[in-house]
């Protein structure tokens, strides 16, 4: 996946699937042997099929009874690891140029490659920092749960921000953002 | 008066003091803690759930585990009874010409260690001990095949060399197909001597004050096909012949010192004169007293040829 063209099956980037493995094991969702297995199994420079991030989301699924409020924290976890451990804080500075960046070429975009109809998308249709309110409209085949966690994790990190909070507002594919 | 500065302070009736703009901060700040709490409490409550579930399936694997490992105990009492009887038990035509004692012990409830008494086609009376590599039940399978082939094998011939070679033809390709292999010490008994083939096996014979090792050269059972040596040497009244596995005599202490051939040979020489069932006893003993734990099956055989 180095030449730029199109793969014909979606593909997930190593960064994204090791954040993700990361916060899996920071978060004890796998331990032991499973852990050092999962993290050993991806290559932070390579593409993976997006069936590859699905089976780890499906394991986290599989683990538990109540999944909801873990695929929450995982997002928010994965953010988290990428603010303070990865390249988030020179990307950016305050919570709400998050919302921005992910929805932009170097966000969601840049992490997932395949067909249009299989990847998605992953767009800002509303920003007002004024009322501290955002509307995403997201198509992509992650969990939305964990998107949730994503866009929570992401806004909070930078520490600006007092109170932040993502609802579904009944369309799972519509992220509302409150932000202050 | 700043909401910093109330919030570092431990004046809470300022608060009518702060700005609308403090005001507005302070409500989000609240709001985002409760935020929080209900994240987090939401997460830690949905691992408890899990920690639960977790520990509930442990507690029926627990129980699995605990049927099954009654199932193993039970086949592993079976197969001790299966051994055992094995073992030869009455012996009146050996007790006849000879007085001996024997000292078995295996380290689990079924070991590799075997012992036999037979009565040869020419009528001589002999014994072979063998020491199966490993322990446990393969063992003590491996243990259970080589007496069913002996018994085949003695149909045929009689000579000590003849035996071992024969069993080791016919045993050779299955031993080496499950990596095991056995050694030997076979036992012969003439009239006024006995005759000896000896694979990795351990012997000693105790003739007033000289101590004639076995000649442990030839290659133990289940490793290639090759001819046996037999050797001869006397054995009249009063003699003492001691057959054992390497179980005893590679026992360490506390230091890692070997319980040794030297040292149980020059016991036997010791306590000659003594019964054979006292040798025994002595020989148990001072092993005993040495030995830190055990760590192989052993097996000792002391044996005297009885006046004429």
């Amino acid at each position: 996946m180095s030449d730029g063209s199109e793969p014909s099956e979606p593909v997930v980037h190593g960064a994204l699937m090791a954040g993700f493995a990361q916060a899996c094991v920071n978060l004890n969702i796998v331990a032991g042997r499973r852990a050092t297995a999962l993290l050993a199994d991806i290559d932070m420079g390579r593409w993976f099929p997006l069936a590859k991030w699905m089976e780890i989301e499906q394991m986290v699924g599989e683990s538990y009874a109540n999944v909801e409020p873990i695929r929450l924290k995982l997002g928010i976890e994965m953010m988290t690891l990428w603010y303070h451990r990865g390249p988030g804080k020179a990307l950016i500075h305050r919570g709400a140029d998050f919302l921005h960046f992910q929805t932009g070429s170097h966000g969601i975009a840049s992490v997932i490659r395949g067909p249009r109809g299989m990847v998605g998308s992953f767009d800002l249709e509303d920003f007002d920092a004024e009322r501290g309110h955002a509307v995403i409209r997201s198509s992509t085949p992650f969990d939305k749960t964990i998107e949730r966690g994503v866009l929570i994790g992401g806004v909070m990190a930078p520490g600006d921000l007092y109170y932040v909070d993502v609802t579904n507002d009944g369309d799972p594919n519509r992220l509302v953002v409150e932000f202050h | 008066m700043t909401l910093d500065e109330i919030l570092q302070g431990r004046d809470p009736d300022r608060l009518s003091e702060l700005s609308r703009e403090d005001m507005r901060r302070l409500f989000w700040m609240y709001k985002g803690l409760l935020k929080g709490v209900e994240r987090d409490t939401a997460y830690w409550q949905a691992t408890n759930d899990n920690l639960r579930t977790a520990y509930e399936r442990l507690d029926e694997q627990e129980r699995e585990l605990a049927r099954a490992y009654q199932t193993i105990r039970q086949d592993l009492e079976i197969a001790q009874q299966v051994q055992h009887a094995l073992l030869p038990k009455d012996h009146p035509e050996m007790l006849a010409r000879f007085e001996f004692s024997v000292y078995h012990k295996q380290m689990t409830e079924v070991g590799g260690d075997y012992y036999d008494f037979y009565r040869l086609r020419d009528g001589c009376h002999a014994i072979g001990v063998f020491d199966i590599s490993g322990h446990g039940v393969s063992a003590a399978l491996i243990m259970a095949y080589l007496k069913a082939q002996l018994v085949q094998t003695m149909e045929q011939v009689s000579r000590p060399r003849d035996i071992v070679e024969y069993l080791n033809n016919a045993t050779v390709g299955f031993l080496r197909e499950v990596r095991r292999y056995a050694t030997v010490n076979f036992v012969a008994f003439g009239e006024r001597t006995f005759r000896y083939v000896c694979g990795g096996g351990y012997g000693v014979l105790v003739r007033g004050d000289q101590v004639h090792t076995f000649n442990k050269g030839d290659p133990f059972i289940g490793l290639r096909r090759r001819a046996y040596s037999e050797y001869e040497l006397p054995f009249e009244t009063g003699d003492v012949l001691a057959l054992y596995t390497d179980g005893l005599v590679e026992a360490q202490d506390s230091t890692g010192a070997d319980y040794s051939t030297r040292r149980l040979h020059e016991l036997v020489r010791a306590n000659a004169d003594l019964p054979a069932n006292e040798i025994l006893q002595r020989c148990l003993d001072d092993y005993g007293q040495f030995r830190r734990v055990d760590a192989d099956d052993i097996t000792l055989i002391v044996l005297r040829r009885r006046a004429a």
